[in-house]
């Protein structure tokens, strides 16, 4: 079974490849909760759409349900790259109700919160598995890289072949640590940046241009 | 020391006549039958083991008195069987009849020779109520009642028992049946709780608790992409949510799914 999905894989990423003037790639943006994904979604789709992808919230969990925003034209050097961008809720092991507590939300909203997180994971991974040509991860530079989820998830984008990108996000937080983030996947190339004050943001398009285009 | 005096400790070997008809000594007519092996004389008259497991071992003391008393009835040894029809009915008659079968037959001419009067009676005779002790039901020639007997069989029981003139053989067949649906009334609770704990239903199962936590880590183990610690709180073992084919669209409160099975899904095979 694992062998015929990994040639299914290949041969529809080859597909994509011959027709990607036809096809905008379907970027997924990952990371754990509270990352800045949905964030760095809204920035991207404010910038060269003018729409929002979905609210932002200091509260994890915020995103439970996968976002897309399609056809996102992205022009870089005179050429264009056309993608669409999916904002996928936060991936975690573990969801507890008894987190949410301490936003001021009654137990019966946060078990509800917690339910549909779970299944906004179930659907994050769904995505990684079936539906995306390539990964923006997005980490929280603040905090620590060296996590289960994070270790898991590249080791997954990596044995799909999937092209990823590595976001420090939040530099514009004094505990960022950018170097921290590069320690931890140096297999890969880390782009800081602040999504929410849209610090290095051209370098990062550069990047999808890229790596995507 | 197989029977013991339940009154006043006065034991009595297996095959003993001298109970039949109470004790010598004190008079008391229930006797416990203690099988070879449990010599301890000090006995309690109230065994304290809970009713459940000592259930099966009342089904046999009552089935070893009842097959004792039998035998003492009918002639106390197993080479006399094929006289013991003979002597059945010819006590019958002798019943009816007083005199009508001395001499009937050379085998019971011989057998006094062979065996004391008390034996010759035990034998052959029913015993009148008149022999008995006062306090004695009527309809129950011997009352050997385990003392454990005391505490799971319920009175009616002993009553409609009693009933035969074979009590004691009639009560060691029900003992067994009882025993036995007991046993079976235990089977169905197991394998209810064990039916439960295949469909993940935990507050229903107490009393299995270690099998189900193990079934459940087993299963979580084997199959769990999803694992509810309790509503509002879930592990993620996000390998197998990856590995699925089927989509996750909704989750209940119980750990029950709805899932998407993708439109190819037969394809893989």
């Amino acid at each position: 079974m694992g062998l015929i999905r990994n040639l299914k894989h290949s041969i529809s990423r080859a597909v994509s490849t011959l027709f990607s003037e036809e096809n905008p790639k379907r970027i997924g943006i990952y990371g754990p909760p509270n990352a800045g994904k949905t964030t760095l979604a809204n920035r991207i789709a404010r910038d060269w759409t003018g729409d929002a992808v979905g609210p932002e919230s200091h509260i994890p969990h915020e995103t439970r349900r996968a976002r897309r925003k399609e056809d996102i034209e992205i022009e870089r050097d005179g050429a264009t790259v056309n993608i669409d961008i999916v904002d996928t809720p936060g991936v975690t092991t573990k969801v507890d109700y008894e987190e949410f507590l301490d936003h001021d939300m009654e137990k019966d909203d946060a078990v509800r919160r917690s339910r549909e997180a779970t299944e906004g994971v179930a659907e994050a991974m769904h995505w990684l598995r079936e539906d995306v040509d390539g990964v923006i991860y997005v980490l929280d530079s603040s905090t620590d890289p060296f996590t289960q989820v994070n270790t898991m998830l590249i080791g997954i984008i990596e044995s799909q072949d999937l092209p990823v990108l590595i976001l420090a996000n939040k530099t514009d937080l004094e505990e960022s640590s950018v170097q921290r983030i590069r320690n931890a996947f140096p297999q890969h190339e880390t782009i800081p940046l602040s999504a929410l004050e849209g610090d290095n943001m051209d370098e990062v398009y550069d990047k999808i241009a890229e790596y995507f285009g | 020391m197989p029977h013991q005096c339940t009154n006043c400790d006065r034991t009595f070997d297996d095959g003993s006549k001298e109970m039949l008809s109470g004790c010598p000594d004190c008079g008391g007519n229930k006797f416990q039958f203690k099988p070879d092996g449990t010599d301890s004389v000090d006995t309690p008259a109230e065994p304290p083991e809970p009713p459940e497991p000592s259930s099966s071992s009342v089904a046999r003391t009552v089935g070893r008195t009842a097959a004792t008393v039998k035998d003492l009835m009918s002639g106390g040894s197993g080479d006399q069987h094929p006289t013991d029809q003979e002597t059945a009915t010819s006590s019958g008659r002798r019943s009816n009849a007083g005199a009508g079968n001395r001499g009937t037959t050379p085998q019971d001419q011989a057998a006094p020779s062979r065996e004391d009067t008390a034996q010759a009676s035990a034998r052959s005779d029913v015993i009148s109520p008149e022999e008995l002790p006062s306090e004695t039901t009527t309809d129950e020639p011997h009352q050997f009642q385990p003392v454990s007997t005391d505490e799971t069989s319920t009175p009616s029981t002993d009553a409609t028992t009693a009933q035969s003139t074979d009590a004691t053989t009639a009560r060691s067949t029900e003992s067994d049946p009882r025993t036995d649906s007991s046993d079976e009334s235990a089977v169905p609770d197991e394998t209810e709780a064990r039916s439960d704990a295949s469909v993940g239903q935990p507050e229903t199962v107490d009393t299995e608790r270690p099998d189900l936590k193990e079934l459940r880590d087993e299963l979580n183990d084997q199959f769990e992409s999803i694992k509810v610690l309790q509503p509002g709180q879930y592990e993620l073992n996000l390998m197998e949510l990856y590995d699925r084919e089927e989509y996750i669209v909704a989750l209940e409160e119980d750990g029950r799914y709805s899932i998407q099975v993708p439109e190819n899904f037969h394809d893989h095979d």
